[in-house]
């Protein structure tokens, strides 16, 4: 088995969120199993929440971001492990 | 035509603005950052009041289906024709077929694409700016949605000269600290004499409230002189009787949060505003993205109007350099 | 004393009183109206509002301190005592204490003064009225006068033409709300205002209007050379209607065949401010004539 981790980027600056909303869960927890379009949070700026979606399928290895912590543009959010037989 | 394949976060048609409607409460909308603006009609030829694509922090993927001509100015989001990255403030060649795209923002927060010709989109109010609050101008008063097609206008006079390029002089560059320059008045007498020091005194963070309509300041409260409301005002000290808000004048609604009213924002309320930032620095502000800081400077009438000068100037010369 | 202020290099706020009253709007209209006339080259927009107003205009052109020369000299050479206004006076039919505006201010009371009690219940109590009845009552019985236009599009602030002492006042919300609906009627300081369109707000909110302040596509009759009705100097007549007549008003705003009741006018500042129990008495007969 292979292994290739790749990092999620912040593709706007904005306050990040793992949650949908503050009464719910978090999308994903480390370790969790990720498919291609899976949401991985959201940044919210200019009064619009802009979905993070898994580019890659894989294990959601760390979150390098806090929920709810200002991001950059660029910012590594998380990292993902691809992982192939 | 062009089409839209992604739209990007927030990507709108702006122009030189909707003139002369204030007392009605029409915002005047248009390009956030005019510099910019201005020097991507000029590198395609077009004229001074044609509509650009204005794209906020995320760009948008587009295809061409004509051969055009392009430029793309404003905040630097590099960006890419047929996965290859292309120069900004340079004249660039499309060819029907080619796909436009963007990478992720280093600097700044708004590119404008300016297109031979200008988008065809009507004109409502004398202008074709996007105003989304009403819904009014741009392509049906909204941002642009997958799926959108784009015609190209003929608002151009010159023909463009492929590979032509803006002095790096003339290129401005954008960190994450900024100065912005404003002229204290207005209702300032009601801020005591400490909050006001305090208020050029500290660096103000960027919210993640900041778009067209306004951007809010994190950063200490302010406090207001203490009175017997005036008849008519409201009961919250920063309350005054309802006035007009200038573009770029700033308020501090409770002295808790303050906000610069820009492009899209409301024409007057019950805030007693405190500054106005000065017309060259309003395309700063329009480079600035949430989570950077921003100090606010003092300064006279006479050198705002310097500031001015110098902007109209800069243009000028690249008005003439291009003509050569 | 009238404070001349720089709003930047593009704009010129005069503020003629900090304090609300027919006499100053009144004055604000006369020097705005004697400016407009003299159609001075460089001025981009002429802005009257409630207390002061506001000038913009291109600095390449003029220079704000000889604009600032000019609209001193305006101060003391324009009265009220020789204005004449040409308005007209309208009908304005609101529904009051409706279900949607209920449902709206209902989400925010977090933001508000008195949590457990509706805006007019809340806004009837702190103007000694015994009942909201008797605050609708009092806000329909007098006409206004369109003293500001702003915000958003067309949206008028509407002053009542009553003494002082019987002014209606309220605060604005202690945080805006973050929604308000499109014709939204409310009450914020001494003011009254329909909202033209949807969007954050924060003063009292009372009911809605049954007819447009801003119509995008310039359908109806009252639509055909702005997008939006309320003029500056117009005196609006708020009247309390059934939902069965906002109902059959609806049906002929969409259908695009509603026009506003409306009478012209021409008057003084002199008569409104001598006698407005006298003035309010005439508006109401003519209009319904």
């Amino acid at each position: 088995m292979m292994s290739e981790s790749t990092k999620v980027l912040a593709a706007i600056p904005g306050m990040f969120y793992r949650k949908p909303s503050p009464e719910e869960d978090v999308y994903l927890n480390e370790g969790d199993k990720v498919e291609v379009g899976d949401i991985i949070g959201l940044i919210e700026v200019m009064k619009t929440f802009y979905e993070i979606k898994a580019e890659k399928a894989g294990i959601l290895e760390s979150f390098l971001t806090e929920h709810e912590t200002m991001v950059d543009a660029g910012q590594e959010l998380a990292i993902l492990t691809e992982q192939s037989e | 035509m062009i089409h839209v394949i992604h739209p990007g976060l927030q990507t709108t048609i702006q122009d030189g603005g909707r003139i002369g409607f204030y007392e009605v409460g029409m915002p005047p909308s248009g390009a956030m950052d005019k510099y910019s603006y201005a020097v991507s009609n000029l590198l395609v030829g077009n004229n001074e009041n044609a509509s650009t694509l204005e794209i906020t922090y995320l760009g948008p993927t587009l295809e061409f289906k004509v051969d055009t001509v392009i430029a793309l100015t404003g905040g630097d989001i590099p960006p890419k024709i047929n996965g290859e990255l292309v120069p900004m403030w340079e004249t660039l060649e499309i060819k029907a077929g080619d796909q436009l795209s963007f990478d992720f923002v280093k600097s700044g927060a708004r590119v404008y694409l300016a297109i031979a010709g200008g988008i065809d989109v009507p004109q409502i109010m004398g202008s074709r700016s996007t105003y989304t609050l009403c819904g009014i101008g741009g392509l049906e008063g909204r941002s642009l949605q997958a799926g959108d097609k784009l015609e190209i206008g003929t608002d151009n006079e010159r023909t463009p000269i492929v590979g032509a390029r803006i002095e790096d002089k003339y290129i401005p560059t954008f960190t994450k600290k900024h100065e912005i320059r404003v002229v204290l008045g207005l209702c300032s007498y009601r801020l005591t004499e400490e909050s006001k020091e305090r208020f050029f005194a500290i660096d103000w963070l960027v919210t993640p409230e900041a778009n067209r309509v306004g951007y809010r300041f994190s950063g200490e409260r302010l406090n207001f002189v203490d009175r017997e409301q005036p008849f008519g005002a409201g009961s919250n000290p920063s309350n005054v009787v309802d006035l007009g808000y200038p573009i770029g004048s700033i308020q501090v609604p409770d002295g808790v949060e303050p906000i610069a009213l820009l492009n899209d924002a409301v024409t007057g309320g019950g805030y007693a505003t405190i500054a106005t930032i000065i017309s060259s620095d309003l395309n700063k502000m329009g480079q600035i993205k949430t989570n950077e800081s921003v100090r606010f400077v003092s300064v006279s009438i006479d050198e705002a109007l310097a500031a001015r000068k110098v902007v109209k100037n800069q243009l000028e010369e690249i008005k003439q350099q291009l003509n050569r | 004393m009238a404070r001349y202020e720089y709003g930047g290099d593009e704009f010129i706020f005069v503020e003629l009183s900090e304090e609300m009253s027919l006499e100053v709007n009144f004055q604000a209209m006369a020097i705005t109206e004697e400016l407009r006339k003299e159609n001075q080259p460089g001025i981009v927009d002429i802005c009257p509002s409630n207390a002061s107003y506001m000038v913009r205009f291109d600095p390449d052109k003029i220079h704000p301190d000889e604009l600032i020369a000019k609209l001193k000299d305006l101060e003391q050479t324009v009265s009220i005592n020789d204005f004449e206004i040409s308005a007209r006076i309208v009908d304005v039919p609101i529904l009051f204490d409706d279900p949607w505006t209920n449902e709206a201010l209902m989400r925010f009371r977090d933001r508000h003064q008195d949590p457990t009690s509706t805006d007019l219940e809340y806004a009837a109590r702190i103007n000694g009225f015994e009942s909201k009845e008797e605050l609708i009552k009092a806000i329909t019985d007098s006409p206004y006068l369109v003293s500001m236009i702003g915000f958003v599009p067309g949206l008028p602030w509407c002053y009542q033409m009553v003494p002082r002492e019987q002014q209606i006042e309220v605060p604005k919300y202690v945080r805006p709300r973050t929604f308000t609906p499109e014709r939204a009627f409310g009450f914020g300081g001494a003011f009254a205002v329909i909202y033209p369109v949807q969007g954050a707000g924060g003063y009292q909110l009372f009911g809605t209007s049954a007819t447009p302040i801003f119509e995008k596509d310039q359908r109806s009759y009252d639509f055909k050379d702005s997008m939006t009705f309320p003029r500056q100097g117009d005196v609006f007549r708020y009247r309390s209607i059934t939902l069965e007549e906002y109902e059959e008003i609806r049906k002929q705003v969409e259908e695009g065949t509603f026009r506003y009741l409306t009478k012209d006018i021409t008057f003084t500042p002199k008569t409104v401010l001598e006698d407005p129990k006298g003035f309010s008495e005439d508006v109401l007969r003519r209009l319904y004539a």
